[in-house]
């Protein structure tokens, strides 16, 4: 039994293939799926995408958005998906740095920031 | 009659500006069509935001976020103007900012603190021109809007808006209809007014009527989808005024390249009758030559 899953940006269909398991990178913390899951909705952090395929394993950074799972499709709503091997580590620290460097005056600021630097902080994960 | 080389050689120059208009359509069709599965794909997205929506409001959450609600004084406001970078298309930019024109003044009159963003190289033009002064520009939009460039615009919009800057975002584009219709029209983006956007809310919902698990709850999804939707909605913006513009200089082109097919005729019927009549001209010279030796 397969999960299919399927990626889709504002620009294409990123991906669309048959998993046998899926790990996402929630919020709060990765999740993984196994067919025959419950149906969720949930919101994505900023983090790895993981695919079991029988070509092997699959690994993609995600750029927040939501996930969807019902019967065994995986609907995966992000801004950019971008293929792990792809991710350079001297831009996700540069983006850490100028995240850290946010003023954050106002609580508006300080939400603005903590966003920024979140984003960067799992790009870096990712990327190593 | 006129001269008869001049003619041939105006006819000669109409012919290369047929090529040339001829070939700009052609360009504009091949855009057009890879813009417009561009806008496709955009729509299977902004789909799955709206189900993603519907399902939120099916369980019972009560859809409310600073984003969607009407601030009570509006002190400042943005418009942002989406033209093209290139000309020869038509009516296309006359038409969004014969559209902008009216908004701006009447947002001045009513409005403290109102500025003006654009996109595209003609809307810079164009609003100088008119006295209106612009403070971003966005000149690097063509057919195919990059979702990370307007992601960046979105960004900042958003930022401005939650810590107060702004109180109001208007954007005027050419929205896109069908192939034989684009409106130009000015939308509120900011507040978001509705989510879900248009219709298909709850008839897709009754086939299956799932109990869904939401992570980490409910309101942290909506917390992002405000957003979300926010910045996919300006993207379809971008996309539907880019698709528009090609859509425009084809329609330009068409038009030119037949205007120009119509002018070739004619002038080549001036031309030929213009190198009869030197004929018949030379022969009767030649007749009265000949006539006047035998005498």
């Amino acid at each position: 039994m397969a999960i299919r899953c399927i990626v889709v940006t504002p620009e294409r269909t990123e991906l669309d293939t048959e998993a046998t398991s899926v790990t996402l990178p929630m919020f709060d913390g990765s999740l993984g799926v196994l067919p025959n899951r419950a149906p969720m909705i949930g919101r994505l952090g900023y983090g790895k995408l993981e695919l079991e395929t029988s070509a092997g394993p699959q690994r993609f950074f995600v750029d927040g958005g939501f996930a969807q799972v019902e019967g065994n499709t995986v609907n995966l709503l992000t801004s950019r998906s971008i293929p792990v091997d792809l991710l350079d580590v001297g831009e996700a620290e540069k983006a850490l740095a100028e995240a850290l460097d946010m003023s954050a005056r106002t609580p508006e600021q300080a939400q603005l920031r903590e966003t920024a630097i979140r984003r960067a902080r799992g790009q870096l994960r990712a990327a190593r | 009659m006129a001269n008869a080389r001049a003619l041939d050689k105006r006819r000669k120059s109409i012919k290369n500006i047929r090529k040339i208009t001829r070939t700009m359509e052609l360009i504009a069709t091949a855009r057009y069509k890879k813009a417009m599965e561009r806008a496709q794909a955009a729509t299977a997205y902004t789909d799955q935001i709206t189900k993603i929506v519907s399902r939120l409001a099916a369980a019972g959450l009560d859809v409310k976020h600073p984003l969607l609600e009407q601030r009570d004084e509006i002190k400042s406001a943005r418009v942002l103007v989406l033209t093209s970078n290139r000309g020869l298309c038509g009516g296309y930019n006359a038409a969004v900012l014969r559209e902008a024109m009216p908004q701006i003044r009447q947002m001045k009159e009513t409005i403290p603190n109102v500025t003006v963003d654009v996109s595209g190289k003609r809307g810079v033009d164009g609003l100088r021109f008119r006295g209106v002064t612009t403070d971003e520009r966005h000149l690097n939009f063509e057919d195919q809007p990059k979702y990370d460039e307007v992601e960046a615009i979105a960004s900042s919009y958003l930022a401005r808006y939650i810590t107060g800057e702004i109180d109001r975002l208007d954007v005027v584009y050419t929205k896109f209809v069908s192939t034989s219709k684009q409106v130009a029209m000015v939308e509120t983006l900011l507040p978001l007014g509705s989510l879900a956007g248009d219709e298909s809310t709850e008839e897709e919902l009754g086939g299956s009527n799932v109990d869904y698990e939401f992570l980490p709850s409910a309101e942290s999804i909506l917390e992002e989808v405000v957003p979300t939707s926010f910045k996919v909605r300006l993207f379809k913006c971008f996309l539907d005024a880019a698709v528009s513009e090609q859509v425009a200089r084809m329609v330009a082109m068409k038009g030119a390249t037949e205007n120009a097919g119509e002018m070739i005729k004619e002038l080549s019927m001036t031309y030929n009758r213009a190198r009869q009549s030197q004929i018949t001209g030379e022969i009767m010279e030649i007749i009265g030559g000949v006539e006047a030796l035998e005498n």
